[in-house]
């Protein structure tokens, strides 16, 4: 029996799974060797039968970590899509506020007191939530990754992220180094496994698909130096996707 | 015949983002009736504060996965109206360029993926994938067609990466242009054959009108998305600094998305305003579409804003040959922008595939961003659809409620609502 | 010498570009640096460009390379690869040339890698002499700026005219189906010697010690502090050997389709540098430390490769010292910067002489096998008995390993665990899940198929070991090659002296082979003995409780007329190998076979590497003599 595969969506820009569909003909493979039982954002079918769980979107909301350790509960297998869903992606930039901070910015006063919409925490990822089994990072996500990882849980193995930074792949697409360019590029640091899309398109990386765990940043810093990036600049580069910090203000 | 309704359509499905309709009649009569939104706010205006400039355009890239480009070049123009930059007409070209094959991607994914399947008598697109629908074959060549547009101009269809304040870090080559332009020539016929298909199952469409004030940008010599001046069906035409007062951004405690209210209680932005506002200014390949349609200036059926964009596809493909033609007789320069830090405040606006977007951003000394406010059609049209729902619901209010239910989320997709980049945030006043 | 002007060359190179049954390949601009890229038009084409960003290797062992294709819908369906477009690449520089030259030696060493020849075959190069010097170049002080074999053409672009050296007859016949050149004239080839004589005194750079001596200098300076003051700037990030012309390990991993039938096996440029290259299935990593792999690239430009192949693995093209970051990369730097330091303690890195291996054929093809036998031996391993669909015996001496292929999963060296016995094409393999091939190859069954590549290594000298005593201690699943040498002996017992097993394991319950154990244990010329790490509570068990070392006293031997065989997992060999020594055992006497990830089997990908000493040509099985001074054997 073929896998039953459901994809959820949280907070995120949802461009993630519009990559499924951008897989253009070979969604139609795909839908051969998977039964789609529910995608809020194509389809109207839907079934709580599934066997993998694909979830977009960073967590936000209690309302949200109900849905989702439902959707754990029921899922044989969880695969994070995404930078929202892996690490939390741009949704963590807001962490920098505290939540009482950010509702009062944004909705003034207006009494909000219990109404579940507004009810926000820090965003975390999926894995800050529940156990996920396999990542897609990126933001958006890579489309071929994304068809080895699906291939591999269908057959039974185990996707194995690349260990290794950015650089490796951007090597083998011959790029001029972005640093050169007088960019600043988190590629040293960042897993691999975009094929360098950035650079090669002379973009220094954002790290959007986080960071080494075994990344010298000590060295990573000397080059900063030495390429003379401003400080300020380093820290704001650093957060785009792999927001650690809380700032109060 | 006074019946009970209780309806309550939860994250109603093939549209960007979460959004629900909820109908309570007793006795015949309306008590409830509600357009809300539901999709966690996720405060990109808080994000932006402090920002240096070059970030501008990565961050506001990721409101909306479907509009990439779209919010990528109001934020670009916004940054450069700040910042007093001045861009080539090599860059305006290749962002016009890019803009269209958004437009593209965008309309075909809600025309073909999103509201075709309710032409079709098909849940999703799915089951017609499956059996190999003609017509979905076409409409899955025409998307590839488009993102390979945006792949080729932007580096990549969803975030751009080849975009940068003041212009491009890479160009295409002209053998690129070359080849694409070929594929546009081909896609023609594909188009055709999918409207063709289209048109065969139109009538599903219910024919519904309410007349309202529609609102989009429009220009002298061409039919208008990358610039022009804000144009009102009731009040004319605008300059773009009195956008507020267009815009009037409204709270509603059901939804985490804001409204827009301007000469009425609601107005109508996206491809059928656009048509509505410019349609003398369409190509004859989109006037041709426009014609099998029997689609004419002014129409106040909602459910027709699926055929406007069809049309405007049509038009897209049609007005890439046309800049594509121009960039091969002009060649491609690298270009090397000048960009200087200088305070100032930007407005950017254009047309994306759901209406009209404004980013306005207040830069500091430092380059930093010191303020951001997005204006995002989506929120324009939420009155809309609330006022939509109100006339429509009367006139199907005896049919079976599951034709009520389908009927009320083929008006809400008609306005193909992009909810992600709704909830990105709403005004925050930065101290 | 031959010569022609410059709109003549224009016209050659376009000459070339127009047939259209080769690949012209040429240097060309990308952004402010260049690279050799398909020749569209021969204007594009530079030879005044300073160093490529990657050498034009990439031509020749691309970065992404389909060795097989498969079709798993099928029983058993694959083909290899096999590269027939002609290309011709202009503008290799002198010292890419030498470095393809290595390469050609390397690929083409046995077991030939027929992908690579296939591609080499179908190659011309037309080298071209350097105008431009790189900024952190020093082929100057390697010789390397100037070549003399190892083109078809050779180009030297004087501006008004272009010379041409006629390497080859392939290189002469291309000239002469294109027609328009002459004889150079005296002062033209007058004008080449001249830039070729001038070209060593424009490099900025210069060696300060001769290359011939980096091996003794590497080899007295194992633990310089520069090794570790450097590493701690690396970023493992791979850089200095993907952009060298030397360089030329890669990874292997099946990619499927997403139609879930067909797939293709790919290799892929891979680097030393990387914290994951040395990884083995059961989660070992060999070089974990950022120093030994930074030591090592070095190691193996001065040191491995010179002892295998005669060549310094250098060519001074500055690739690296341009493109490292942290601008530790650079030989040049590394090289003086030891030259000037005193003598440490020497270090000696031998490479075992071993026979070398003849494969005909495709190297990467399985072959198509079938399971005959298959029984559960514990939770983690699982015994197969397997015959070649041709019906062949498999043709392997004890302490061998297959490279065993499930499609679209991968391979894993698998060591065999039969004897060869005569009258028997099948052979038997013992497999722990450890990783995506073995924990598959758990599901399948008696009539599956999987693919076999091999027998390959140097497996258990049997006729070394004739009238001697021989002790046998295994650990773990070091118990499988170990019992096709044990199976060996027992069916020739009279050639051996006496015989004792000594096998540990972690609990009763992984204890592997007992049908055969307890065969065994009714022989008397062999003494059995066991341990376990651990005894649950309940479990029935009269063996040892404790170390495998903790067996060797129960072992009244002789060390002189003793051999030991070891075979365990890796942390085993350092704690039973003391014990021996302690006991007055001879390095000569002990044997034993060492676990790498090899993932070629042919010497080529790199993976398995002991320094200098590749596990799958050389070993697995090794005299313990031979390997004991390489840091990284135990």
């Amino acid at each position: 029996m073929k896998p039953r595969v459901a994809v959820f969506d949280f907070a995120s820009c949802e461009g993630c799974e519009l990559q499924l569909f951008n897989l253009e003909e070979k969604f139609l493979d795909l839908i051969k060797i998977v039964d789609v039982v529910s995608f809020r954002e194509g389809m109207k079918e839907h079934s709580d039968l599934y066997d993998i769980a694909v979830i977009d979107g960073s967590i936000m909301r209690p309302m949200d970590v109900e849905r989702l350790k439902i959707i754990r509960k029921k899922a044989k297998t969880v695969v994070a899509l995404g930078a929202c869903a892996c690490i939390g992606g741009v949704n963590k930039l807001r962490n920098q506020w505290t939540s009482e901070n950010v509702r009062r910015e944004v909705y003034g006063d207006a009494n909000l007191e219990g109404n579940p919409l507004f009810d926000i925490f820090p965003a975390r990822a999926v894995d800050e939530v529940v156990k996920v089994d396999y990542y897609v990072p990126g933001c958006p996500i890579d489309r071929a990754e994304f068809t080895k990882v699906i291939t591999a849980v269908i057959m039974g193995r185990e996707p194995r992220l690349p260990s290794y930074p950015v650089c490796v792949e951007c090597k083998l697409r011959e790029n001029q180094c972005v640093f050169e360019l007088g960019m600043f590029c988190l590629g040293p640091i960042t897993r691999a496994g975009c094929n360098a899309i950035c650079p090669t398109h002379r973009k220094g990386c954002a790290g959007c698909r986080g960071f080494l765990e075994d990344a010298n940043m000590d060295a990573f810093k000397d080059v900063l130096r030495k390429y003379k990036i401003p400080m300020d600049e380093w820290l704001k580069c650093f957060d785009m996707f792999n927001c650690k910090i809380k700032r109060e203000k | 015949m006074k019946r009970n309704l209780n309806i309550h359509i939860n994250h109603i499905t093939r549209v960007e983002g979460h959004g629900s309709i909820v109908l309570n009649v007793k006795a015949g009569r309306i008590e409830k009736l509600q357009w809300n939104i539901l999709e966690a706010p996720r405060f990109f205006e808080a994000i932006l504060r402090g920002k240096h400039f070059n970030q501008l355009q990565s961050i506001t890239s990721r409101i909306c996965g479907i509009c990439s480009i779209g919010h990528s070049l109001a934020s670009l123009k916004a940054t450069e109206a700040a910042l007093g930059v001045e861009i080539s007409e090599q860059t305006v070209l290749l962002r016009r360029l890019a803009l269209h094959g958004e437009n593209m991607q965008s309309h075909i994914l809600h025309v073909g993926y999103l509201a075709a399947p309710d032409l079709f008598g098909a849940d999703s697109i799915i089951p017609l994938l499956k059996n190999e629908h003609k017509a979905v074959i076409n409409i899955v060549r025409i998307h590839r067609l488009a993102n390979s547009m945006s792949d080729l101009i932007c580096g990549r269809t969803t975030h751009p990466l080849r975009f940068c304040v003041g212009g491009f870090t890479l160009l295409p080559t002209l053998k690129e242009l070359q080849s694409l332009r070929e594929e546009l020539l081909n896609g023609i016929d594909t188009l055709r054959n999918a409207a063709e298909s289209i048109q065969a199952e139109v009538h599903h469409l219910p024919d519904f009108s309410r007349e309202t004030e529609y609102i989009a940008l429009t220009a002298e010599n061409l039919y208008a998305l990358y610039e022009g001046s804000v144009a009102s069906t009731d009040t004319g035409i605008h300059p773009l600094s009195e956008y507020l007062s267009l815009t009037n951004e409204y709270l509603l405690p059901h939804s985490t998305a804001k409204f827009t209210r301007h000469n009425r209680e609601s107005y109508m932005v996206g491809a059928l305003a656009r048509f509505n506002i410019n349609a003398t200014q369409l190509g004859s390949l989109a006037k041709e579409i426009a014609a099998r349609f029997d689609l004419t200036s002014p129409n106040y059926n909602p459910f027709m804003n699926t055929i406007a964009q069809l049309v405007e596809i049509a038009d897209s493909m049609e007005d890439s040959i046309a800049i594509i033609d121009e960039l091969l007789a002009r060649g491609l320069e690298e270009e090397q922008p000048e960009v200087k830090i200088r305070p100032g405040r930007g407005i950017g606006a254009l047309e994306v595939p759901r209406g009209i977007l404004f980013h306005d951003y207040t830069i500091d000394e430092q380059g930093n961003c010191s303020q951001a406010s997005c204006i995002i059609p989506t929120n324009q049209n939420n009155a809309n659809i609330q006022k939509d729902m109100e006339a429509l619901v009367p006139t199907i209010m005896n049919r079976p409620q599951k034709e009520i239910e389908l009927t009320l989320e083929m008006l809400v997709r008609a306005y193909d609502p992009c909810i992600s980049c709704s909830t990105h945030y709403l005004n925050v006043e930065f101290t | 010498m031959k010569s022609m002007t410059r709109g003549q060359w224009f016209s050659f190179t376009d000459s070339l570009i127009q047939d259209n049954t080769r690949d012209i390949i040429g240097v060309q601009s990308k952004g402010k640096r260049f690279h050799f890229a398909l020749l569209e038009n021969a204007h594009d084409l530079r030879l005044d460009h300073d160093v490529t960003l990657l050498p034009p290797k990439k031509f020749l062992l691309p970065t992404h390379e389909e060795l097989i294709r498969f079709d798993i819908s099928r029983p058993f369906e694959v083909s290899s690869s096999k590269p027939d477009r002609a290309q011709i690449l202009i503008g290799v520089h002198p010292y890419d040339v030498i470095a393809i030259q290595q390469l050609d030696a390397v690929y083409q060493n046995p077991p030939v890698d027929d992908i690579y020849a296939a591609r080499r075959k179908n190659t011309l190069i037309i080298a071209s002499d350097i105008l431009t010097i790189a900024s952190r170049s020093f082929a100057g002080s390697l010789g390397n700026h100037v070549v003399t074999s190892g083109y078809d053409l050779l180009v030297t672009d004087l501006g008004d005219i272009v010379v041409i050296d006629e390497g080859t007859s392939a290189g002469r016949e291309l000239l002469k189906s294109f027609g328009e050149c002459r004889e150079a004239l005296t002062p033209e080839i007058e004008r080449v010697t001249q830039l070729r004589a001038e070209l060593p005194g424009r490099y900025r750079h210069k060696l300060k010690v001769d290359k011939w001596q980096w091996t003794e200098l590497l080899l007295n300076n194992s633990t310089h502090p520069l090794w570790e003051k450097n590493a701690r700037k690396c970023l493992s990030c791979g850089t200095c050997t993907l952009v060298c012309p030397t360089c030329f390990c890669y990874d292997v991993d099946d990619v499927m389709d997403i139609n879930m039938k067909e797939g293709t096996r790919v290799r892929t440029w891979d680097s030393c540098l990387l914290r994951d290259f040395t990884l083995i299935g059961s989660g070992e990593i060999f070089r974990q430390a950022p120093v030994d792999r930074y030591r090592h690239r070095f190691y193996r430009k001065g040191v491995y490769l010179p002892q295998r192949f005669g060549f310094v693995a250098c060519v001074g093209c500055g690739r690296c010292a341009t493109q490292c970051l942290s601008d530790i990369a650079d030989p040049l730097n590394v090289m003086n910067t030891l030259a000037a330091s005193s003598v440490e303690t020497r270090l000696d890195l031998p490479i075992p002489h071993k026979k070398p291996h003849h494969l005909q054929g495709p190297i990467f093809l399985p072959k198509s096998a079938t399971i005959i036998r298959r029984e559960k031996m514990t939770q983690t391993d699982t015994f197969y008995e397997i015959e070649l669909d041709s019906r062949k015996p498999l043709g392997h001496q004890p302490g061998q390993f297959v490279e065993v292929s499930i499609f679209g999963m991968g391979e894993a060296p698998i060591s065999v665990a039969s004897a060869p016995e005569p009258g028997r094409n099948s052979f038997d393999l013992l497999v722990r899940s450890v990783g995506n091939v073995t924990t598959h190859l758990q599901s399948l069954t008696v009539g599956d198929k999987i693919g076999i590549r091999g027998p390959f290594g140097n497996g258990f000298d049997a006729a070394s070991l004739r009238k001697r005593d021989l002790m046998f201690i295994a650990g773990g699943c070091g118990m499988a090659p170990m019992r096709s040498l044990v199976k060996y002996v027992l069916a020739h017992r009279s050639e051996f002296g006496e015989v004792s097993l000594l096998y540990g394991c972690k609990d009763p319950d992984s204890i592997l082979f007992n049908a055969d154990l307890n065969v065994w244990k009714t022989r008397t010329d062999i003494v059995q003995k066991f341990t376990v790490d651990d005894c649950p509570a309940g479990a029935s068990w009269d063996g040892n409780i404790g170390v495998i070392t903790d067996l060797i006293p129960l072992i009244d031997f002789d060390p002189g007329k003793t051999t030991a065989i070891i075979v365990g997992p890796p942390v085993m060999y350092r704690f039973v190998i003391k014990n021996l020594k302690d006991r007055g055992m001879p390095d000569d006497n002990i044997i034993v076979s060492l676990e790498r990830r090899m993932k070629c089997g042919v010497g080529k990908c790199g993976h398995c590497q002991i320094n200098g000493v590749y596990v799958c040509l050389e070993g697995p099985v090794f005299n313990y003599a031979d390997i004991k001074d390489l840091p990284e054997a135990f």
